[in-house]
This record gives structure tokens, C-alpha cells and sequence, in this order.
């Protein structure tokens, strides 16, 4: 096993254009996941290649109303940034401990692609898009598209992302990460419901739910059916809109909890979601 | 006069641990030492027919029942429990053998490519099979035939619990000459020095065990170090080379022993104005695949059953069972949580029965000074339980809250909790089992050494028991030296367990300094070897369980506050009130962080920590699976104690490890009754158990 410590973009894309690696950011995952045993280094099955090192992957900036995340922005420079707005902030900040926030990456989050995470939530809420490249190539992808099941993402293996694009916008929306406890948690159900309103009429309405299907749940489809409505008409519509919303979740009983419990929890947080819109 | 002691000293071990220095077992550097890892039975009942072993390496080894020297049996209290199984496996994950050899990785490679054939057997997962049965009863049994009495029952349930002591077990054993020399995270030195001695037959001065730093051990270091021991042991003297073994986390959680489940069914008989003139208490235990400590555990249990409260008449049995499963063995508390847990909520529903508000229900049944115990011994020290609570409930407003968070839809709760625990052995244990033995030698430069067998795991106790012979003595800190245990040098002092640490070694520790200073000549060598003499009051029989089932009781009283969310069904724990007898506090601080950790982690047990068991295998195996509180769970804690000194423990002190664990379950449980206005017969009591029950 070797391991390559790139320190530019292009010499990682040519990296992994030659070799087949694990691509290693914060490592928050990557090293629990090849854990071996205590007293042992983690035994990794491929080459791995650190991105900490490579110049110019960690920024945060504003363009055209779209903020631009380097792969390799932490936690906690989001968390502290002035540009990210607080939606994604709230999500932040709960995401397991400080000294994980201090290592760890939102890239890493969408890549290991668990349906527990709680950095995609709010990222296929706000249809954010990935940026990918490989030695030879660079396309965008939205974070939905990208993520194609259970820990399955639609990257190639010479490629690497290298930055999140997520538009900035000015909904209402309602939070709610329910784990174990209130740190070092991961989820049992996330819920992420945002509105905006104008003359008292719903003009964008979106749901995101974590942890009760493969990856995040959002449907336009469904959203579209509220959108145009009052605020009373959607009010009114509460029990449509929970049955559209159990039809498209299918949680499952893991070691955290159970699946009556995540339904339960995530139509709950649904109903209190539409219930404070105003 | 008793020295007060409200400013705490410095911890003589916060400069090694703060800086890093202190050396726990996997920090021992050895050359040449090679790793070892367990074989373990990958079903829960069968055969052994056939072990297929992989090639192995020059210098790799593979150790099994048949390297046993002497005795395949580790010795605990009951020994029935195998080095290595033989031909039957009893539970998942029971150890067939270990290999042995330098790179811990190809040991771990070699482990996955052993290949065992098994005749499976249907397991027994239920608590059926029960291998220790105990029943006593006291007061008037007339009152059963009373026509005029209403029957009724509940059965509670408790899960297990896992100890999360911050190291996982681990122990090197190496070669001293011919000495088997063993360092070990541990709880009781002489319990593995016992179990070496026996599993090889050889005589108690071949064997050496001392005590490196060890970082947390709540019972789950008291009997599972010493099956390591004897497994290592068998190798060492195979090998001849030092070998260690470290458990990984997971590998921890996933074997080693838990918290008993256990059941407890509650039948009283109630007069028309709802009083209970007779209650029928029987707790059953799960032990696992062995015996071990569980009728021990039992025992504790049943005394425990009625908690701080006396009525006419009782009936107490119980039963621990047999299944195939991990052994359940000690932890903090050692039986008692679960059959407090149930009479505390068992009273709280008869109360919201009878429509009693809070707790002036059970306040009705409170032991005093001079009652009889629930096994027929006497409380003959000062009970200031009354005392304790009038306190608690000033502290926490508890009146006024109670009446608030009573009202429909307040998603608020208060609960108060009572409780007591027995310190020290049962019975006669300390005199007639552990005959302690406390060494305390002066050299010419009058530098007065002692000798424990007790193990200072973070809980503080090599700081205090020093204070205690320093004070006793009269002399500078510096010319007292207190070291870790090493059985060459100290006598046994018993187990570092059961509360008795202060209470019993504390009193013997103080005697002791104060004979050696009774007859003290300046300038000449001198020593005392002190032997523990029980109070003469203290007569107990185990067959009948009757008598005095300890020497001294500690008494609590704790008082939660939780809000709860009717939306994802989840608890916050806002505050909590605690209010303590354990006699004489002597170091207030240290005794603050045994409340703290022992509140947190019984509020843990009560509403958070869950550990299921499916098809014998442990479901939650790591750390972010088995949820204990972080601090950002950790509610408000305010504690007090009221002095109330002892005269049998070491300057009034009784015992405070378990104590303040056992309240902490009940109190949230009935806070939470209060907050969702319906009743709790299990825990942990999680928000999948809440919906439950809310959505039933
Ligand atoms: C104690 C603990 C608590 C946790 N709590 C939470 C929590 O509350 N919520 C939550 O959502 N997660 C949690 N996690 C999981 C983890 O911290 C997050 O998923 C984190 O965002 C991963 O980021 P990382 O940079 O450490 O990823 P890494 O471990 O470095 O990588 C994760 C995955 O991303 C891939 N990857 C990394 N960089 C790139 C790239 N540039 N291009 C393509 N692929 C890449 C890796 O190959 C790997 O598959 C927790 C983890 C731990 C250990």
C-alpha cells in the first residue's frame, strides 16, 4: 500500500489517473471504516492518496449568488464563515463533536454516501452540484444525481471532487436532527422543510428527510403539487401532503433504532414543519 | 473530633495522568513481547468436533484447553466457567483458544482462518433455566388471608448495561526468573493472582500481579482480568515469552461482561385507603452461559428489594438463570439498580393509583433507626433519610414543580428517587472470606509505608486512604508512601469493589496507623500487620438470608427534572438534586466526582443505553452505537451531603462508588412518568420505548 501526498490538484488528478487509491480528506471516515484492531494502523485494501496537502482546495466564496466550497473546507471554516448561510451552519454544528468538526469535510460526508448523514440533507434541499475532476476532465453533477445508493456514488475512479457549489436562497425552513444523543450522534431521522412565501402564497416549498430511505428523500413532484397554494390551502392539505411523504420514505430497523420509530418521528416533524409555516 | 475536610487535596495521581506519564497496560513496553488474540465460538450452543488449524509461522502459537496445566475452571466466586472451552461452547464468542505470536495483524489474520466444526445445539435464550433459586420472608403472614385486601401486580424489566471504562481490558504477562509476573487493568489483584495459582496448581509465591495506572473498571474489571490471566498464563508457560493482549473496543463491548438483565414482578395486597400490608417481590437475573458472581449478584439483588421502606409483611425470592449467552457479572451497583429501580416505580404507580401526589405516597414506608432489615437484621446506625429529603426537595423546588409539571400537556417532569446500599461484603463476607490484612511498616528515617490490594482506577481511593493514614498519623504527606498493589508486597485487602474501599480498608487503614502510632519509637524500625476484625453485631446466615446483610448503609435521595418532546419523543435531562449520606465526606471533592459520574451514568442506564441481544450476539458493539451521555448530555448536577459519621469506617466514612449510581434510573424514570403522564415499566426508557408507549 502506498500512500501519495499530492500538494497540487494536478499532480493528484495524474495520481489518480495511474492508481487506483482511496482518496483521504478528513479521514473521519475513511480511518473508522479500516479500522483494524487497537495498537494496529488501519489496514487499507488500496493506495491512498491525502488531499489536506493540495494548494487551493479550501475556500469558501460567493459567485453569482452560488456559495463555492473547496473540496477540503472543514467543519468548522464553514462554520465560521460569513458567507455560509445559517441553514447550512444549523446542520453543521451538530454534525458529531468539535474535534471531528476540526478534521472533517463536507466532501467526505456526500462521498461516503451513508444514508445517515446528515451534509446531504440540506445540499439535495438546495439542489447543490459537485464539481468533478479527473486528469483529462472536469464536469458538474447535482449532489441528487450523484448519489446513487447505499454508499454508491456515481464517481469514476480517476476522478475527485473538488468543489461544492450550493445556491444561496432566502427560505424559511425548519431543522431537526434527531440522533441518540446530543453529540457524537448519528441520526435516527433528519428533517429539513423549507418554504417561502409572497401576498400569502406558497411560492417554493421543499422537504428533505435523512435516514428514511438509501440517501436523502426530496420529490419536486410532490413539492410542485403545493406550490401556488395559500398558506390555508396548504394547512389544509396537512394529511395529503403525510401521505404523500409515507409513501416515499422506507426507513429500516438498524442498531439505532427502529423503523416505526424513524416514520414516526420523520411524519411528526413533517406535521410541525407545516404547521409553522406562516 | 472528626478533621474537616471540605478544602480537598490535590490527587497524587493528577501529575502522572495530566502529563501523560502514567503508564497504563498497553503503554508497557517489553522486548520481544508478542501479541495474542482469542479464538472465539462463533455459535452460542453445540459441540466442539473439530478445530482446523491454518499453517502456522515459526514463533506462532496456538493455545487451548488442551495446554491446560492443571484446572481448566477461572476462578470466581462460583467456578464454573472454563479457561478455554473444551468440547461444549456455551455462548457466542466464548474462548476456544488464543494465538499467540509477534505481529499482532498476522495473529488477527491467522484467528480468521481457523476453522471450527461445530455440532450445533438450540440455544436457550430466555430466562428459564434458573440455577440459583433464594426465598426469605419477614413479618406477619396472617395478613395473606385478610379477604379484605385488593391484589396488585406489575412486572418491570431492566436491560443491560455496559461499563465503558475509558481503557478496555488488557494484560501483559511475562517471566520474572521463574515468576509468573502479570500487569493488568484490574480491579482485583489477588482475584487473578487466585485464578493463575489455580488453572496451574502452583503455589501462591510463583505467581506476581501488580497494578499499572488503569482508566475505569465499574465492576467490568473484577471478573473478566482474571479469565484473561489464566488464558495467558496457560500460554506463558507454554511460551516463555512476555504476551500481551489488548482488547480493541470492539472486541471489549462485544465480550466482556454487562450489567444483569433482569425481571421483577411486584405483587402487593392494599387495604381500602391504599396501604400495602403485604408485598410479593421475585427478581430473576439473567447470568449467561455461567455462574460466576450471579448468585452473589442475586443475593444483592433481594436484600436490596425493598429498598428504604419496611412493611408488615414480604416475601422476597429470586432466581438467576442460565442462558446462552455472554456472563453477565459485577457492575456498579451489583443487583441492586434493578430491584430498587422496580419497588421505586412499583410505589410510584401504587401512589398514582391511590392518586398520592409525588412522593408522599412511599414517604409512609420509610425505615428508621432500630428497624429491621429486610433480611431480619437491624439498621442500627442513625438513619437520617428524612433528613435527606426534606434537604433534596428544598434544593430543587420539588413541591412546587411537582404540582406544576402535574398538569395535562406540561411535557415537564420532576421524579425523586430514595435509596440505600449496603457497603462492604454481604454478611459476614469481609471476616470470614476476605480476612483482610493491612501491612504498614516504618523504616529508620521514620518514612511509614502501607500496603493495599486496592486499585485506584480514577476513583480517587489512593488519595484518600493516604490521607487517611497521614492524618491519622500526624505527619508530613511526604513521609508516607502509599504504591500501587503488587501482591509481593501487600497482604490481600480484599477486592477493589462493593463500596468497601473507604468503609472497610479506610477503617483497617486508620487502625492501623493508629496502633503504629501508639507505640512509635523515633529512629527504629517498625511494623504492624493489621487484620480486619468485623463488628461482633454482624451475624448472617446465607442459606436462610437472614440477619445483617451489611456492616453499614449508605443513603441517597436524588431528584431529576426532565422536559420532554412530544415530536420525536426524545428527553432532555435539565437538572438534578442530590442529597447523601455516606457517613463523613473526607474528601468532598473526590466524593462530588463519584456523585457526578454516578448520576450520569444511572441516568444513562435509566434512559439512554441500550444493549439488546439478538440470537446471542450483542447488537451495539461500538461507541457510536452504544450510547452513553456526553457531557453535552450531562444535565445541571447539584449535590450535597449531610454528615451523619460511622463509627465502624475510617473517620465516619461509609461507601460511595455504588451509591450514587442506583437513584439515578428511578428518579428519571418517574420524572418521565410525570412528563408523559403515563407509566414506565422498562428501561432504558428511549424515545422508541416512549412512542410505545404513547401511540399504543
Ligand atoms: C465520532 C464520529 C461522529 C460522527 N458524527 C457524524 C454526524 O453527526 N453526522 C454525519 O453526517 N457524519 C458524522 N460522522 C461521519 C464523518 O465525520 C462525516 O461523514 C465527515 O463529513 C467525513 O468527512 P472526512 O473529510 O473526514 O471524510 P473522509 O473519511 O476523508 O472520506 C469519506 C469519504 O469521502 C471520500 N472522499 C474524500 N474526499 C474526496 C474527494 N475530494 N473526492 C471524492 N471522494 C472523496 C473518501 O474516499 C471516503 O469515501 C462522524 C464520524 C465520527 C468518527
Amino acid at each position: 500500500m502506498n500512500s501519495y501526498i499530492p500538494t497540487s490538484l494536478e499532480e493528484a488528478l495524474k495520481i489518480l489517473f495511474e492508481h487506483d487509491c482511496y482518496i483521504l480528506a478528513g479521514g473521519t471516515d475513511l480511518m473508522v471504516q479500516n479500522h483494524r484492531s487497537s495498537g494496529l494502523l488501519p489496514t487499507f485494501k488500496k493506495d491512498v492518496l491525502f488531499t489536506s496537502q493540495i494548494e487551493g482546495l479550501d475556500y469558501i466564496k460567493v459567485i453569482n449568488n452560488e456559495l463555492h466550497i473547496g473540496a477540503n473546507t472543514k467543519y468548522i471554516s464553514m462554520i465560521e464563515s460569513k458567507f455560509v448561510p445559517t441553514m447550512l451552519k444549523n446542520v453543521f454544528v451538530e454534525i458529531a463533536s468539535p474535534s471531528i468538526r476540526n478534521m472533517a469535510t463536507l466532501t467526505g460526508n456526500i462521498n461516503n454516501a451513508s444514508p445517515a448523514a446528515d451534509g446531504t440533507v440540506p445540499l439535495i434541499l438546495l439542489d447543490a452540484r459537485l464539481v468533478l475532476q479527473s486528469k483529462d476532465n472536469k464536469r458538474e453533477i447535482s449532489v441528487d444525481d450523484y448519489l446513487i445508493g447505499f454508499k454508491k456514488t456515481d464517481r469514476k475512479p480517476n476522478e475527485m471532487v473538488t468543489e461544492i457549489i450550493v445556491p444561496l436562497t432566502d427560505h424559511k425552513y425548519l431543522w431537526r436532527k434527531v440522533g441518540s444523543r446530543k453529540a457524537e450522534s448519528i441520526s435516527k431521522v433528519t428533517f429539513l422543510g423549507a418554504y417561502k412565501t409572497s401576498n400569502n402564497k406558497i411560492s417554493d416549498f421543499r422537504i428533505a428527510l435523512g435516514c428514511v430511505s438509501i440517501k436523502p428523500v426530496r420529490s419536486k413532484q410532490v413539492e410542485s403539487k403545493y406550490i401556488g397554494l395559500t398558506i390555508d390551502e396548504l394547512k389544509n392539505k396537512k394529511d395529503e401532503i403525510v401521505n404523500d411523504y409515507n409513501q416515499l420514505i422506507e426507513p429500516v430497523t438498524d442498531q439505532r433504532s427502529n423503523k416505526e420509530y424513524k416514520r414516526k418521528v420523520a411524519i411528526n416533524l413533517l406535521k410541525s414543519f407545516i404547521d409553522s409555516i406562516k | 473530633m472528626l478533621p474537616e475536610y471540605k478544602t480537598s487535596v490535590k490527587k497524587v495521581d493528577n501529575e502522572e495522568k495530566m502529563s501523560g506519564k502514567a503508564l497504563f497496560t498497553d503503554d508497557i513496553q517489553m522486548d520481544g513481547v508478542l501479541s495474542a488474540v482469542t479464538v472465539r465460538s462463533k455459535i452460542s450452543k453445540g459441540k466442539i468436533l473439530n478445530i482446523k488449524l491454518p499453517t502456522l509461522p515459526e514463533g506462532y502459537y496456538f493455545i487451548s484447553a488442551k495446554d491446560i496445566v492443571k484446572e481448566n475452571v477461572c476462578n470466581i466466586i462460583f467456578s464454573d466457567w472454563p479457561v478455554f472451552a473444551d468440547k461444549e461452547i456455551n455462548y457466542k464468542g466464548e474462548s476456544i483458544g488464543l494465538i499467540v505470536g509477534e505481529d499482532k495483524k498476522i495473529c488477527l489474520d491467522l484467528v480468521d482462518q481457523v476453522v471450527i466444526e461445530y455440532e450445533e445445539k438450540e440455544p436457550v435464550f430466555d430466562m428459564k433455566n434458573s440455577a440459583i433459586h433464594k426465598d426469605f420472608e419477614k413479618g406477619d403472614k396472617s395478613v395473606l388471608n385478610d379477604p379484605n385486601l385488593e391484589s396488585y401486580t406489575e412486572k418491570f424489566q431492566t436491560g443491560y448495561q455496559e461499563q465503558v471504562y475509558l481503557e478496555t481490558q488488557g494484560m501483559l504477562v511475562y517471566l520474572d526468573g521463574d515468576k509468573i509476573t502479570v500487569k493488568a487493568s484490574m480491579q482485583c489483584p489477588f482475584y487473578i493472582h487466585k485464578a493463575i495459582c489455580r488453572t496451574l496448581g502452583y503455589p501462591e509465591d510463583k505467581v506476581r500481579v501488580i497494578q499499572p495506572a488503569v482508566g475505569g473498571a465499574f465492576g467490568g474489571k473484577e471478573h473478566y482480568p482474571s479469565l484473561m490471566g489464566a488464558q495467558l498464563a496457560t500460554a506463558l508457560v507454554k511460551i516463555k515469552k512476555p504476551i500481551k493482549m489488548v482488547f480493541d473496543r470492539k472486541e471489549d463491548i462485544s465480550f466482556t461482561t454487562k450489567r444483569h438483565p433482569s425481571e421483577t414482578t411486584i405483587s402487593a395486597l392494599i387495604d381500602k385507603k391504599g396501604k400495602i400490608r403485604a408485598l410479593d417481590i421475585h427478581v430473576s437475573l439473567d447470568a449467561g452461559a455461567y455462574i460466576g458472581c450471579s448468585g452473589v449478584v442475586l443475593s444483592r439483588a433481594l436484600i436490596a428489594a425493598t429498598n428504604t421502606y419496611k412493611f408488615d409483611y414480604v416475601h422476597i425470592s429470586g432466581d438467576a438463570y442460565i442462558t446462552n449467552k455472554i456472563p453477565s457479572a459485577a457492575f456498579r451497583g451489583f443487583g441492586s439498580p434493578q430491584s430498587i429501580f422496580a419497588i421505586e416505580m412499583f410505589l410510584a404507580h401504587v401512589a398514582k393509583k391511590f392518586r398520592y401526589p409525588g412522593v408522599l405516597y412511599k414517604n409512609q414506608y420509610l425505615v428508621e433507626t432500630g428497624d429491621t432489615t429486610s433480611t431480619n437484621g437491624k439498621f442500627r446506625d442513625k438513619i437520617i433519610l428524612k433528613e435527606l429529603i426534606v434537604k433534596a426537595k428544598e434544593m430543587s423546588d420539588y413541591d412546587r414543580k411537582e404540582k406544576e409539571y402535574s398538569k395535562p400537556n406540561s411535557y415537564r417532569g420532576i421524579g425523586m428517587s430514595y435509596f440505600l446500599h449496603g457497603c462492604g461484603f454481604t454478611g459476614s463476607g469481609e471476616s470470614d472470606l476476605i480476612k483482610a490484612k493491612l501491612i504498614i511498616r516504618k523504616d529508620k528515617n521514620d518514612i511509614v509505608t502501607f500496603y493495599t490490594s486496592q486499585v485506584d482506577f480514577g476513583q480517587g481511593n489512593r488519595t484518600t486512604l493516604k490521607r487517611i493514614v497521614v492524618d491519622t498519623l500526624g505527619i508530613p504527606e511526604d513521609h508516607v508512601i502509599y504504591d500501587a498493589p503488587d501482591t509481593d508486597k501487600t497482604l490481600s485487602t480484599g477486592p477493589t469493589a462493593a463500596s468497601r474501599t473507604i468503609i472497610i480498608v479506610g477503617g483497617l487503614a486508620a487502625k492501623a496507623a493508629q496502633h503504629l502510632k501508639d507505640i512509635w519509637v523515633s529512629g527504629k524500625e517498625q511494623e504492624i500487620i493489621e487484620p480486619y476484625v468485623g463488628p461482633d453485631y454482624i451475624h448472617w446466615d446465607e442459606a436462610t438470608m437472614q440477619g445483617d446483610a451489611y456492616p453499614g448503609y449508605a443513603w441517597g435521595v436524588n431528584v431529576v427534572e426532565v422536559s420532554f418532546d412530544p415530536i420525536t419523543y426524545e428527553v432532555h435531562v435539565e437538572e438534578t438534586w442530590s442529597v447523601y449520606d455516606v457517613g463523613h465526606a473526607i474528601d468532598e471533592r473526590i466524593l462530588v466526582g463519584q456523585a457526578d459520574g454516578g448520576i450520569l451514568q444511572g441516568l444513562g442506564y435509566g434512559y439512554l443505553e441500550v444493549e439488546e441481544m439478538a440470537n446471542g450476539e450483542f447488537r451495539q458493539k461500538t461507541m457510536s452505537d452504544y450510547i452513553v451521555p456526553t457531557s453535552m448530555d450531562a444535565p445541571k448536577m447539584h449535590t450535597a451531603f449531610i454528615d451523619n459519621p460511622f463509627k465502624y469506617g475510617a473517620f465516619g466514612a461509609k461507601g460511595a462508588g455504588e451509591l450514587t449510581f442506583v437513584g439515578g434510573a428511578p428518579a428519571v424514570c418517574i420524572a418521565i412518568e410525570q412528563a408523559i403522564k403515563e407509566k414506565i415499566y422498562k428501561i432504558p426508557a428511549n424515545p422508541e420505548y416512549l412512542m410505545e408507549i404513547l401511540e399504543k
